[in-house]
């Protein structure tokens, strides 16, 4: 370290440079390529609230549960982030008999872990038929709206299901891949337990065993020797522990006691980014954006914001990319669904004359305001929540300065986040909001929520027949450049109107050690997948 | 003597009872219940009403309290609203942590702050004094994160070496399990013994002072029996006191040093529970603490007594 | 310096330290006197002071609001520019510590305030009442003491939501319990002494006892714990701040700048952190050694006692 002339810290960091670009070259490798056996993955993981998949939709639980669970499609494992190709995992192949008819045929001999009560005998179709059944049938699943348009699940042999649907919904298979509660499940645990919350009833066809749960300290998992993708997984188990404070993980991850990035996702958080390449030049890195919105919503049901201009003035009043500078140091300003999604995501100039809203101007905001009978500005509140970390927070404070600066006088409310979640985010609350919406592998969910008046997650309180319309044209038209028309349409239209002030993704960093082979990350819940997909080459 | 501890006893279920009552109302007056935590993003009215009657939760207060007394008093302190986990096991797992951790400081603070308090006193204004002083309110005028922040990161940096992060049981590797705890142990020591070491000093100046002391110097008893044994008993009442105080703090109020050093006590359970108002977890916790101060201010009442013999039952 | 006295020590105290030091002269002198033989408590009192006047000058000494986000300045190096640097939004390091001292003195002193008023009115008519009374109230002190502070402080946040009077609140409502048992341990054993007994037999009330015989002897225990409290008070809201819950934003809370971008962007930008961690030093020293020098002075039985035992 004491030694580094400015030559030699220049060659690092080209060097750190060429890894990640060259990095890439790399990434679609053929999965079932010959990997090396053994070894224990040790990665920042969390400490789900319970286990149960259909009782929550808690990020926490549904990462862990990736580990020990099967899905019967899920998204592809090894190609670039932000990319969400669903493929097969229990489920073969599947066919569509007509627009609301979808079957799926099953792999045959897949086992359940060894583990009571189910004690590895065979998957069949009733254990999907139950798992949906209950899925759609628990009255606390806050997740039943994912498969709203299912009308019921019929098993039609051994090996195959038919989900029968109210509507065509041309988007079934892409849920059924969403790691969110989509996990099979098996009866006897649902049985014997009363409910999956227990550690002991996370039984799964997935690639590891859950060999042991320490509340708040760690999850245990081994390789499930019966796994169905022959190989994986190359590790014989994964750590799984819990983290939460940045400051000890990259303390951890600097020391070698992690073999991925301390933060989430795996990534380093950007302010230690230039620290830890300068130190530790060996360590692998991968940039992406993130598939999650942030923004402002408003009471668009109520004066003033039910007013256009009004809406328009506040983005106009914010500058996206000196707050993305300052707090976040990469991201991208984002239209409705994140950037990192990139197939359903248009570049802000792509907006069409909605476009022009995202533009820093604070004289033209001021220009609306007066237009729409707030010349002496407004004032109004900003609530958010510490819950979410400081950068939110920092972030707030930016974006109330701005607003401050075009004439809009909004107080801060800082909210404890479980007071958020129950008040402002389901839309109980006065003025307006700022905060991330909800992380997006498809179009449809986000803006389902977002736009659908009878929806709790329609936080503006926005309520437009051309976007109800539109979003339900969406549902039911197969071909995909004609779908991804609407649904780029509905983002121009959203950026019109502005019921949401959506203000931008945040880039990752993505980092691991140069010994973990075989791995690509992936703004996803599916830790599993791509854990049982790397080896370690120490 | 015994009556008066049996007396105790009895009126300490007294303020059990006062501060469950406390507990079990002020965080379900919070907005935002479990249930709508539970539920997050996706809440729907009719299931909010349904989770709530499955939780039991639709009944008026008092008749959830009185339940939960009931069966408190059967000696079931319920599970947990999230994780369907008995408390009382949480509990036993976690106690021994937080206690470890709390003891190990508790020496630490005890063997550096009672002599350096001694010293300090018996030499006012001298430089040792000024010296033991300075370093003793440097220790604890930096925020006790900050210190962890630093002696976290900064080995790392300089040494490539940082605290274990996973934790070791004590069944595992006996070196492994109690060397976790010294880093935390110091750090949390350290602002306990600063506070320890002025009381201690300042009271011992008092006890000094006394016509008492001043009878013993005049008959010409030396210096060390002098603070020894007349003074520093009397000088150690408050002392005492504060010492009580510190064992049941630590027990619940140690969620920062658990969060950075990844230790699974108690108070990182306590957060986490307000925060997902995991009503039996905190009530649970707090019957826990409330019971160990009920035993630690006993204690020191009767520390009193055999500290001043004034003091009579 | 008349300033800190003020508001640290009790009236009765305070009556005191007047009747000592009239204006004029001799009140120089008694000054001057303190400074000799209290080296240390002189420098406290000075950082005390310096701080005070921070609090109540930083418009004037300051260039830029606590809250502008400078463009083209985002962490700057300390500098001729920026004294302090800037932090992660560009913000003036020195204007955000300026004003970071008024929240912390509102802050401490607040807490103190609310903190020791409670504990002097229960510790002190608990201990000289004794007998039912006493038990009855130490129970509630007992419930109160137990019951975790988290909980306290995160219904406050929660019900209130965070700010500024809310956290101070919080905090004094939670200190006032153990520094109660504190003061009525003193008490106890202050009026087992033969001079209240005597009072008692000259026909004196028992607000008359407790306010002129007792208050005036366990004030030195009161001080001492107000010291110890108003650094404990800043530096349990930087704790807070930690843990999410400390003065929120925009508030430029010493506390929130070290546990927020201070601890965030420390490896880059030390001086963030540096800054608002040195601030809270100062003052937590600053107010510690004062109160020690204050506690010395005012001890009541060191009025005639010839100073120095030795």
């Amino acid at each position: 370290m004491g030694t580094l002339t400015r030559r030699n810290l220049l060659k690092i960091s080209l060097a750190a440079g060429a890894a990640a670009s060259a990095e890439p070259l790399l990434a679609p490798r053929r999965l079932d390529a010959q990997g090396k056996r053994g070894g224990i993955l040790r990665v920042r993981g969390y400490d789900p609230p319970h286990f149960d998949p259909h009782q929550t939709l808690n990020f926490k639980t549904n990462t862990t549960l990736s580990f020990v669970h099967s899905k019967l499609v899920r998204h592809k494992v090894g190609v670039a982030p932000g990319t969400f190709t669903v493929e097969p995992d229990l489920a073969e192949r599947w066919e569509e008999l007509d627009d609301t008819t979808v079957v799926f045929y099953l792999r045959r001999g897949v086992r359940w872990h060894n583990k009571p009560p189910v004690n590895g005998r065979e998957l069949t179709a009733e254990d999907v038929k139950f798992t949906f059944d209950r899925f759609l049938t628990e009255p606390t699943n806050p997740l039943k709206f994912m498969l709203d348009p299912v009308d019921r699940v019929e098993v039609v042999d051994r090996y195959a299901v038919r989900f029968r649907l109210k509507e065509p919904f041309v988007w079934l298979v892409n849920m059924l891949a969403n790691p969110t509660g989509t996990w099979i499940v098996a009866r006897e645990g649902v049985e014997k337990y009363g409910d999956l919350k227990k550690p002991e009833s996370a039984i799964g066809t997935g690639p590891f065993t859950l060999e042991r749960y320490d509340p708040n300290v760690k999850t245990i998992f081994r390789r499930n020797p019966t796994y169905f993708r022959s190989g994986e997984p190359w590790v014989d188990g994964v750590d799984w522990l819990v983290m939460e404070d940045a400051a000890a993980g990259l303390a951890a991850y600097r020391t070698g006691q992690l073999d991925c990035g301390n933060w989430h996702q795996w990534a380093v958080r950007q302010q230690d980014l230039e620290s830890l390449k300068k130190s530790q030049p060996q360590l692998m890195y991968r940039d992406w954006v993130s598939n999650v919105t942030q923004g402002i919503y408003m009471r668009t049901d109520k004066p003033p914001f039910n007013d256009v201009r009004v809406r328009r003035a506040i983005s106009h009043a914010i500058d996206r990319q000196a707050i993305i500078e300052s707090v976040y140091v990469k991201g991208e300003p984002t239209p409705a669904i994140g950037r990192g999604l990139t197939d359903w995501s248009p570049r802000v100039d792509q907006l069409g004359p909605g476009a022009k809203y995202y533009r820093h101007d604070p004289k033209e905001a001021r220009r609306l305001l007066a237009e729409a009978g707030f010349p002496n500005g407004l004032k109004t509140q900003l609530t958010a929540t510490p819950g979410y970390g400081i950068d939110l927070v920092d972030a707030v404070q930016m974006a109330q300065r701005q607003l401050k600066e075009s004439g809009i006088d909004a107080e801060l409310k800082l909210q404890e986040y479980g007071a958020y979640v129950g008040t402002t985010f389901l839309g109980k609350y006065e003025g307006m909001a700022m905060g991330p919406f909800s992380i997006a592998w498809e179009p449809h969910t986000a803006l389902y929520g977002m736009y659908s008046p009878e929806q709790p997650r329609n936080s503006s309180h926005v309520a437009d027949a051309r976007m109800v319309s539109m979003l339900k044209e969406q549902m039911r038209t197969k071909d995909l450049e004609a779908r991804r028309k609407i649904i780029f349409d509905i983002q121009r239209h959203a950026a019109e109107q502005q019921y949401y002030v959506y203000l931008y993704s945040v880039g990752v960093t993505g980092s691991w050690r140069p010994y973990v082979k075989n791995y690509v990350p992936n703004s996803s819940f599916d830790f599993g997948n791509r854990s049982a997909a790397l080896w370690l080459d120490r | 003597m015994r009556k008066y501890v049996l007396r105790r006893l009895l009126v300490a279920s007294a303020s059990l009872v006062i501060a469950s009552l406390g507990v079990f109302s002020l965080p379900r007056l919070i907005p935002g219940d479990a249930v709508q935590l539970m539920l997050d993003e996706r809440a729907y009215g009719k299931d909010l009403d349904d989770l709530r009657a499955k939780l039991g939760l639709d009944r008026p207060i008092y008749v959830q309290y009185f339940d939960w007394a009931g069966r408190v008093v059967r000696g079931q302190l319920g599970e947990s609203l999230w994780t369907k986990r008995p408390v009382i096991e949480e509990l036993a797992r976690r106690l021994p942590v937080s206690l470890e951790l709390g003891l190990l400081a508790l020496c630490f603070s005890i063997s550096i702050a009672l002599p350096v308090g001694i010293v300090a006193a018996v030499r006012q204004d001298s430089f040792a004094d000024y010296i033991t002083r300075s370093l003793a309110i440097l220790g604890l005028s930096v925020p006790g994160f900050w210190i962890a922040t630093l002696a976290v990161l900064l080995p790392a940096i300089w040494w490539g070496w940082s605290p274990p992060i996973q934790f070791t049981e004590f069944s595992v590797d006996l070196w492994a399990h109690v060397s976790q705890f010294i880093l935390p142990a110091a750090i949390l020591g350290l602002a306990s013994a600063a506070a320890i070491m002025r009381l201690t000093r300042a009271m011992l100046l008092d006890v000094l002072r006394q016509d008492y002391v001043r009878t013993a110097w005049a008959k010409g008893v030396g210096e060390r029996c002098v603070v020894l044994k007349h003074s520093l008993k009397n000088a150690l009442i408050p002392v005492v006191t504060v010492l009580g105080i510190q064992v049941a703090q630590i027990l619940g109020g140690t969620v920062i040093f658990e969060t950075i050093f990844g230790l699974p006590g108690m108070g990182r359970f306590l957060f986490d529970a307000i925060n997902q108002r995991d009503y039996p977890v905190i009530q649970g916790i707090n019957l826990l603490i409330v019971s160990v101060v009920v035993v630690m201010n006993l204690t020191v009442d009767a520390f009193y007594a055999f500290l001043d013999p004034r003091i009579r039952y | 310096m008349a300033n800190g006295v003020e508001t640290l020590v009790s009236p009765s105290a305070h009556r005191r330290i007047r009747r000592r030091t009239a204006i004029g002269a001799p009140g120089l002198r008694a000054l001057w006197r303190f400074c000799c033989k209290k080296p240390l408590g002189a420098l406290g009192g000075a950082i005390v002071l310096a701080m005070i006047l921070m609090a109540v000058l930083a418009p004037w000494i300051t260039r830029y609001s606590y809250d502008e986000t400078i463009r083209g300045a985002r962490m700057k190096p300390p500098g001729a520019q920026f004294w302090m640097g800037t932090d992660n939004l560009g913000r003036d390091m020195w204007s955000r510590v300026v004003y970071g001292a008024r929240i912390s003195v509102t802050v401490g002193f607040g807490a103190v305030l609310i903190a020791q008023a409670l504990a002097a009115c229960i510790g002190i008519t608990s201990g000289y009442f004794g007998g039912r009374f006493d038990l009855c109230v130490q129970r509630i002190v007992d419930a109160w003491q137990s019951f975790p502070f988290l909980v306290v402080i995160l219904s406050i946040m929660a019900v209130l939501g965070p700010g500024l009077v809310n956290v101070t609140a919080a905090l004094g409502v939670v200190g006032a319990a153990n520094a109660s048992r504190v003061i009525r341990g003193t008490t106890i054993s202050v009026v087992q002494n033969a001079y209240i007994e005597s009072a008692r037999a000259l026909g004196a009330g028992h607000l008359r006892i407790m306010i002129r015989h007792i208050l005036p002897n366990v004030a030195a225990t009161i001080i001492v714990l107000a010291t110890i409290g108003l650094g404990a008070f800043i530096l349990a809201e930087s704790a807070l701040s930690f843990l999410g819950f400390g003065v929120p934003p925009p508030y430029p809370s010493w506390g929130g700048m070290l546990s927020g971008s201070g601890r965030a962007f420390f490896l880059d930008a030390p001086w963030i952190a540096i800054y608002p961690g040195l601030a809270i030093s100062m003052a937590v020293f600053g107010f510690n050694m004062l109160g020690d020098a204050l506690r010395d002075v005012l001890d009541p039985r060191l009025r005639g006692a010839g100073g120095r035992v030795r």
